[in-house]
This record gives C-alpha cells, structure tokens and sequence, in this order.
C-alpha cells in the first residue's frame, strides 16, 4: 500500500478521474440542458405549419370556445391552451386526457392545423434528464452525474489554491497553460452557477434519490408524505374527478345553464397571476349548472416551480372556488430550488443568462476533457494507447453530440412533412450522426478529426437560417428568427474554434508522427 | 492518482476499493444520515423529512471527500457511525412494530 498522499494530491486525482469518466456524459447533460432553455422556441422552429396570429388570450379563447361548442358540445369536460409569448400556438382538447391527444387550431380562423410531427426541442428537455434511456434508470444516470458534478467542483475548488488570483489569469497561445487557465477561468468565472445548476437539479427528484426519510417516517409511503405536503389536495382531486367524469354525473347529466363568456376568466386569471402569466383554461361540464372553470399559470409566475397549480371558478356565477394554498415553507424552499433549475422565470432576460452560462459550463466541462489530453500527452509517451482512446472519446461526445444535435434541427426540416412516424426518423437521425461522428472520431487523427467536426458542425449551423428560408412556409416571425440568428451565432462560434484548430502548428511533434502530413494540408 | 495506469496492479485493488466505499458506502451513510436527522430535527414530520432530505446531497458530496482525502484505515470509523445513525432513524419502527 502506498503512502497517503497530501490533501490537494488526492483532491487533483479524484478531479482528474470524476471529470475524465463523467466528464463525456456531463456534457451531453449540460449541453442539451443548456439547448433546452429555449425548447418551446426549438418546437415552435420545428412546426413552420403554425403560424404567430399575434392575438391576445381573450379573443383566442373564443376562437377555441366556438371550435368545441361545434365539435365536442357534450364533452363532459374541454382543455384550451392558450397562446404565449414563447409558443403562440392554439390547442384545444376535449375530455380528461391531460396529455393526450391535442388539436391545434388557428388562432384567428378557428380552422384545424396538422402541423409536421416532431422530436422538438422538447427532445433536449427528456434527453438532459432521462438520456433517451427509460424514464426511471435514465434519472437515476444523470442523478449519479450529477453527485460527480458535485465532487468534481468542490475538489476542484480545494486543489485551486489561487482561486481569486487565477480568474485573472490568462496566458493565450501557450498550449496546455492555457487550456488549464481556459478551464480555470471558465469554472471560477461561474463557479456560483456551476454549484446552483447541479445542485438544484438534484433537488428536482429529492424523494427519489434520497427516500431515507420517506422510510423512516412515513414506511416507505411517498404517497403519504405527498398527501400531508398538501392536506386539501387529495379531497379536491376527489370533488373534481366525482365533478368532471365521475358516475352520478355521467348517468344524469346535470341541467344546462348559460356560462359566463370564457374570456371573462382570463382576466379574472390574469387578476391574480399578473399578465400575460396564464398558460391553459379548462372547463368542467361545460354548459351545466356545475360547470367550473380552471385557469393554469405558466410554470414561471414566480420563483417558485409552480407545477399543477390552478385557480377554480364557479363558471356561472364566476365566483372563485378555490385559489391556490401557499405552499409551505420546507417545501416551498424545494420548489422555489426547482425553479432555479428550471429557469422559467424572469422571462427572456433570464433566458438568456441561463443559456449562456449553460454555454460556459459546457465549454468548462469540455475544456477539462481537452486538458487531460493535453496534459498527458507533454507527461509520457508511454500512456499512448489510453491516450488515443481517451482522445476520440473526447471528440465522438464533445463534437459529436453538437454535430448530432444540428443534425436533428436540419433532419427536422429535410425529412417529408407527411412521412410515417417522423419523431422517430428524426431521432434516427439524430443518433445516426452521433454515430458517425463517433467512427469518425476513431479513425481521423486528433486534430483532424477536431477540425472537421467542428467544421461541419459550424456549416450546419451557419446554414440555418438559409434552411429556414427555404424550408418555412412564410417569412420567420420573431420567435423563428430568433432560433436562426441564435444557430448562426453559434455556428460562427464553432467556425473560429474550428479556425484556431487548423492554425495549430501540427499540434505537437507527437501528434504529426501519428498522422503524418495530415496538419501539412490543413486550411482554414 | 494519475500513476494509476502506469504503476498497474497494486494500486488498483485499493483504488476500486476506496471507489466503492466512497459511492456505495457515501449512500448508505447519507441514507442513515438523513433518516436520523429527519428524525431529530425539531419541526413537523414532513418538514423534517423534507429538510433532512434537501440537505443529503450536501452530506453524500462531503463524505465521498472526506473518503478519499483520509487513509482508508480511518474511513472504517463511518461503519459504527451508520449503525448508530440507522438506530436513531429506523429504531422506533424496528423496535415498535413499524409504529411511527
């Protein structure tokens, strides 16, 4: 047995092997997290079929009221989701489904929309926490990644001696100093974000990581713990399902009663929540003298991460049935953790400011990757073939997934709007680049292979707003345009990441032995 | 650390074996912890349950530290602790036939 290393000794090695083993599926968690701060826009960019009619909730709830009086009259209950400033799309539905089958309607005419089917932008969503594995193990990987995260930062912070003299450190042009003072930089520079993001995204799925104290107070009964959290809860899903679809009143349908214009309940929805802040209205028994209305906030009414919450109207009379109970305060403080991580509030600001930190984190975790490599490589010549395989790994995640991930937007616009189970095309291709990105990775020399992905992915990305153009049944409106202008940005990003790689001066000796006269006839 | 690869065999053994105390053994240390504290911790059941829950992320990151920052020999002194602490928080449903 060795001798016990120092403190930072083995602080650095347990960064070192956390970040490098983790390090490829934390980059796949960050980056599609970071693209699924926009991924309402990122659906709506791939639907061109819908178009932005620019009309205000209360007229488009009208629009939606005359379409279900015409189509579902004896629905026992309707679901409208209102148009937003992230999605101004219309969707009606009737009865109990939640999720289930949508119709999206036109916002001024009314008249049926069958827009393309789509992964959507809600494909980053799913993937940064399930990882396209099933729902359950999926959380349970990212979760494990996520405690590595948490390692890898807080070891990273006691290794970093100079912390606060090092975030103005930054020696440009000199190989692996740089790549250290790049990573440095990155990580201290948001080091507060860094902590947050991964912290609260543990938060999410507290109880089910940790169901110590479930266990131990409640017997393992999560249901228990859920119903004490709310005490009203139960008894009101109770009353509105007996309400909505329950027997009695499916055998007598209760007396027909004139309800109140729906768009009233905007207002009295906005009353509440503030502007611009309701995501869907539902009605119970419409047209009936039990009818109730229930207006929904979007997720980002506040701080807090305020899922499923509704206010219920009597929806004759318009009295208020029941507002929401304030949450209380342990609680309160997982929700409001949530939220954080969930990044719904604050609008387009705070979007922004979480995207482009999401962009930092990627490019520490990333960097970090890159600087094992570089680090090893200058050590030995020993360690050459878990080298090379550390370095396309590196390459096949890194560059890889970004590939795969422009891929999916331009499979989106290519394949035939009207071809059979397209999501699942889509996502073929999605995977089918990564792939290819992956057996590029194995076969091209390291920098090579660097230049070319990033190339191409920079390509793709520059061309996404020609590809709109093209593709786009009218001209972009803002949320559209905003999705190409942000891609090209982007792809300018990786076109200058990919011009520094080519400017190398063949890397290192090493790696020209390795791929002789690859750098030589390397342009910009 | 990073002789790992180049110095081969005998590290390894003892590496994996600090790897595994750290993940499997850091979880049931934090699970005990957090069952304990939510057991103690003077508020209402499901705000100690919550509380104590919220906080285990922080005690499971301390603890796979503490393992690698320590000889392995030292580490062991986790062992009692977990027993003692899975008393407190499982105890009374042990001891009075699941009665909470």
């Amino acid at each position: 047995m060795s001798r016990q290393p120092s403190l930072t000794q083995s602080m650095s090695g347990l960064h070192t092997w956390t970040g490098l083993v983790l390090g490829w599926l934390l980059f796949a968690i960050f980056l599609t997290g970071t693209l699924a701060v926009f991924d309402r826009e990122l659906n709506w960019w791939m639907q061109p079929e819908l178009q932005d009619r620019q009309v205000d909730q209360a007229s488009a709830v009208q629009v939606a009221q005359r379409w279900l009086e015409a189509n579902h009259p004896a629905a026992s209950a309707w679901n409208i989701g209102l148009p937003t400033a992230r999605d101004p799309s219309l969707s009606v539905s009737a009865g109990e489904q939640r999720r289930g089958q949508r119709t999206l309607i036109d916002a001024e005419s009314g008249e049926q929309i069958t827009p393309r089917e789509t992964a959507g932008g809600s494909f980053f969503f799913r993937f940064h926490y399930t990882l396209h594995m099933p729902r359950f193990l999926g959380i349970w990987v990212v979760g494990f990644a996520a405690m590595a995260m948490l390692v890898a930062i807080i070891s990273g912070i006691i290794i970093h001696k100079k912390i606060f003299k090092d975030f103005f450190t930054f020696r440009p042009g000199k190989g692996q100093r740089s790549w250290l003072d790049g990573h440095n930089a990155s990580a201290v520079l948001l080091l507060p974000f860094h902590l947050m993001i991964t912290y609260t995204g543990l938060v999410i799925f507290f109880l089910i990581y940790m169901p110590a104290a479930t266990d131990a107070l409640y017997n393992g009964d999560r249901d228990a713990l859920l119903r004490e959290l709310r005490p009203g809860a139960q008894q009101q899903q109770g009353a509105a399902r007996g309400g909505e679809g329950g027997r009695p009143s499916r055998e007598v349908p209760a007396a027909s009663a004139a309800m109140l214009p729906l768009e009233q309940f905007i207002a009295l929805g906005e009353a509440h929540y503030g502007a611009g802040m309701l995501s869907s209205l539902s009605v119970a028994q419409p047209g009936r003298v039990n009818a109730r209305v229930e207006v929904r906030p979007l997720l980002g009414s506040r701080l807090e991460l305020t899922k499923g919450e509704a206010l219920a109207f009597n929806a004759i009379t318009g009295e208020l049935l029941r507002a929401p109970p304030p949450t209380r305060t342990s609680l309160l403080v997982q929700k409001v953790m949530a939220g954080l991580h969930f990044a719904q509030f604050g609008g387009y600001p705070m979007r922004w400011l979480y995207f482009l930190c999401g962009l930092v984190s990627s490019a520490m975790i990333a960097s970090g990757l890159v600087l094992y490599t570089v680090k090893r490589r200058r050590q030995s010549a020993a360690q050459g073939v878990w080298l090379r395989q550390v370095e396309w790994l590196n390459l096949a995640c890194v560059g890889g997934l970004m590939l795969a991930c422009v891929a999916l937007l331009w499979a989106n616009r290519l394949l035939p709007a009207d071809l059979a189970e397209r999501e699942g095309w889509e996502l073929r291709v999605f995977f089918g680049a990564w792939l290819a990105a992956l057996l590029h990775a194995r076969l091209r020399a390291p920098l090579r292979g660097w230049l070319e992905q990033l190339a191409a992915s920079a390509v793709l990305l520059l061309g996404l707003p020609l590809l709109d153009l093209q593709t786009a049944l009218a001209v972009p409106d803002r949320i559209r345009l905003g999705v190409d202008l942000t891609g090209f940005g982007l792809g300018a990003l990786l076109a200058l990441a990919a011009w520094k790689v080519s400017k190398r001066p063949a890397a290192t000796a090493r790696a020209a032995r390795r791929a002789p006269a690859v750098m030589a006839e390397v342009q910009s | 650390m990073s002789k790992l690869v180049s110095r081969g065999g005998a590290v390894w053994p003892n590496a994996l074996a600090r790897i595994l105390f750290a993940v499997l053994g850091g979880y049931v240390f934090t699970y005990s912890l957090t069952a304990a504290l939510a057991r103690l911790l003077p508020l209402a059941r499901i705000d100690a349950a919550i509380s104590a829950t919220l906080l285990s992320f922080a005690v499971y990151t301390v603890f796979v530290l503490w393992v690698f920052a320590r000889p392995l020999r030292q580490a062991l002194w986790a062992l009692p602790v977990t027993l003692v602490l899975l008393l407190i928080g499982f105890g009374p449903q042990w001891f009075a036939g699941g009665e909470v």
